[in-house]
């Protein structure tokens, strides 16, 4: 009983922590150009497909290249940190090309949803060409998790050792990320620009270059989160970064738009309430995740942790 | 007359069918307090704009210290040595009075983000030094009691001068104002103009200003351009100002020096 109830709640805080790091990356580009990037479920998909490829998956027969795969797999961790860099380039791209042209003509804001959704369907249709539709395992060999074994025992309770990396890493990220931000000077300059980009640019901050480590760690992040579930879990296809990048939407609601903490705690109470719904009725899990949002925004308009209004968009 | 430090060259903006800006041509000799006035509209707020790379000119020619400098990133600007302030304040309302001065100190003295990540002596040696600069600029505006503020609950006074310090704090050798003086009562007004001359000693400022409160000007300045509808109508000392029938119409309107503001 205590064994079970353990597993669920580390499973929660789990797929909480990956929503909270989808979550994050939403957070950061929204409080520096105000405005929601929808292609960061794509980005995960990325991110998920780039450590199955470097950990050595060879791609399907419906793929462009059947076969096709690293001769020499890399270790889980080096794979999983050049995937997530590897996703955080292709955000660059995305903003290269669905965000840039728009904000030097002036456009309205609102204008970069359509384009970034347009970059999203683009890349996951890009993975289907590049992988096939179908689902992919990740190799399971014994050194997957750097010689860790698969599942641990834990005060009497065996629980499966990556969902405790997932946790652990996802937690560590979040951390690095919230440090960095309130601390080092970059992250003061990205709060800077975050709050009026000419005045912060007239202080000698180059602003275009903070908005492109915004998008920089905004795709690195769903990269990461793409690279954990897709170990803990599988590739269900290409679309799978999809709901992912949904439930991190309503989580970045849930815990106000714009804050870090409040993206922290919706991440983690979306993922502990999910694992909660017994497996016989997991068919109701999203549907429970969203009643959540709308039971806290009738309470809380601007999200659990958000600020009062949102006056960027 | 030295080479000035700021040069405008037959500047001129259109905004659609309206000329905000009509071939205006000035220049600010090193050292000087250069005061710029006119009517509501005239033009003022547009050429700091051009001038610090807010708004690119559509015709002209800005030079710093004879070279050109026309069109390019404010960033570049400001690492020049140019720095400005709003006539509606701007600061990061939500970062404390410190932080509003560290985003612009990062840069004095510079350091990698690799030696950040490392904290490696000269990395806390030069936060230090930031962390220093930034109190003294504090200690001299008379912040220092709220340092730990977030800045967007300050006192209107106090925020004129936080955005005073925080331009400061990019090392300017050109300090445009933008009417720094505005909504402060008389006795605000006195002690900004002591400051303002204290400021450009300590630092070795060239400043630039735009203020409706004329006796300030006259009393601040040493020489004074007036714009009307986007023309420069006169320049000169305040006195040689003072008397040009030009401004006495456009601007002065009794010509007494009153409060026109």
């Amino acid at each position: 009983m205590i064994e079970a109830l353990l597993q669920t709640l580390l499973n929660g805080a789990a797929s909480g922590g990956v929503y909270a790091l989808v979550a994050l990356g939403y957070t950061l580009v929204f409080s520096v150009l105000g405005v929601i990037n929808f292609a960061q479920g794509a980005l995960f998909s990325v991110g998920g497909y780039l450590t199955f490829l470097l950990m050595g998956g060879k791609i399907g027969v419906n793929g462009a290249l059947p076969g096709w795969g690293l001769p020499e797999g890399l270790p889980f961790w080096l794979a999983l940190l050049l995937a997530a860099a590897g996703s955080g380039l292709i955000g660059l791209l995305v903003e290269r090309l669905a965000f840039a042209p728009l904000r030097r003509r002036n456009a309205e804001p609102l204008l970069a949803l359509i384009t970034s959704l347009g970059a999203g369907v683009v890349l996951v249709n890009l993975l289907q060409l590049l992988m096939g539709a179908e689902g992919y395992a990740f190799p399971q060999s014994t050194d997957a998790l750097a010689g860790l074994p698969d599942v641990l025992v834990l005060g009497g309770a065996r629980i499966r050792t990556i969902q405790l990396l997932l946790l652990l890493i996802s937690a560590a990220a979040v951390l690095v990320l919230s440090l960095w931000l309130d601390r080092s000077k970059g992250g003061r300059a990205l709060r800077a620009v975050a709050e009026d980009a000419t005045t912060a640019q007239l202080l000698g901050i180059h602003s275009e270059a903070m908005v492109r480590l915004a998008f920089f760690l905004s795709g690195g992040l769903a990269g990461l989160g793409g690279g954990l579930i897709g170990v803990s879990v599988s590739l269900p296809g290409p679309y799978f970064g999809i709901g992912y990048g949904l439930k991190g939407l309503a989580v970045l609601v849930l815990g106000g738009l714009g804050s870090v903490p409040g993206a922290i705690a919706g991440g983690l109470l979306m993922g502990l309430a999910e694992a909660l719904v017994p497996s016989s009725a997991s068919g109701w899990r999203d549907a429970l995740a969203f009643a959540i949002l709308f039971g806290v925004l009738l309470l809380r308009p601007s999200g659990l942790l958000g600020r009062r209004t949102v006056e960027k968009v | 007359m030295s080479q000035p430090l700021l040069e405008v060259r037959d500047l001129s903006r259109r905004f659609g069918g309206l000329l905000a800006l009509d071939r205006v041509s000035l220049a600010v000799q090193p050292g000087e307090i250069f005061g710029l006035i006119g009517p509501n509209g005239a033009g003022k707020t547009t050429l700091f704009n051009l001038i610090s790379g807010v708004t690119p000119p559509s015709s002209g020619a800005v030079l710093w210290r004879g070279a050109a400098i026309t069109g390019q990133q404010p960033h570049r600007l400001n690492r020049l040595g140019l720095a400005r302030t709003f006539q509606n304040l701007r600061l990061f309302e939500g970062l404390s009075v410190l932080d509003n001065l560290l985003v612009p100190l990062q840069r004095h003295p510079r350091t990698s983000t690799a030696a950040g990540v490392l904290n490696s002596a000269s990395h806390r040696r030069a936060e230090r030094q930031r962390l220093d600069t930034a109190w003294q600029l504090l200690e001299e505006l008379g912040l220092s009691a709220l340092a730990e503020r977030q800045a967007g609950t300050l006192a209107y006074g106090d925020r004129r001068r936080l955005e005073m310090a925080r331009a400061l704090a990019t090392r300017p050798a050109l300090l445009l104002l933008d009417e720094p003086a505005a909504g402060l009562n008389p006795a605000e007004k006195d002690q900004l103009c002591e400051l303002i001359g204290a400021l450009r000693q300590r630092h070795q400022l060239t400043v630039m200003i735009i203020e409706h409160h004329v006796p300030l000007l006259m009393r601040l300045c040493d020489r004074l351009a007036v714009l009307d509808f986007g023309v420069r109508i006169a320049l000169g000392t305040p006195e040689e100002v003072r008397r040009d029938p030009q401004v006495i119409e456009a601007y002065l309107g009794t010509g007494t020096g009153g409060n026109a503001s």
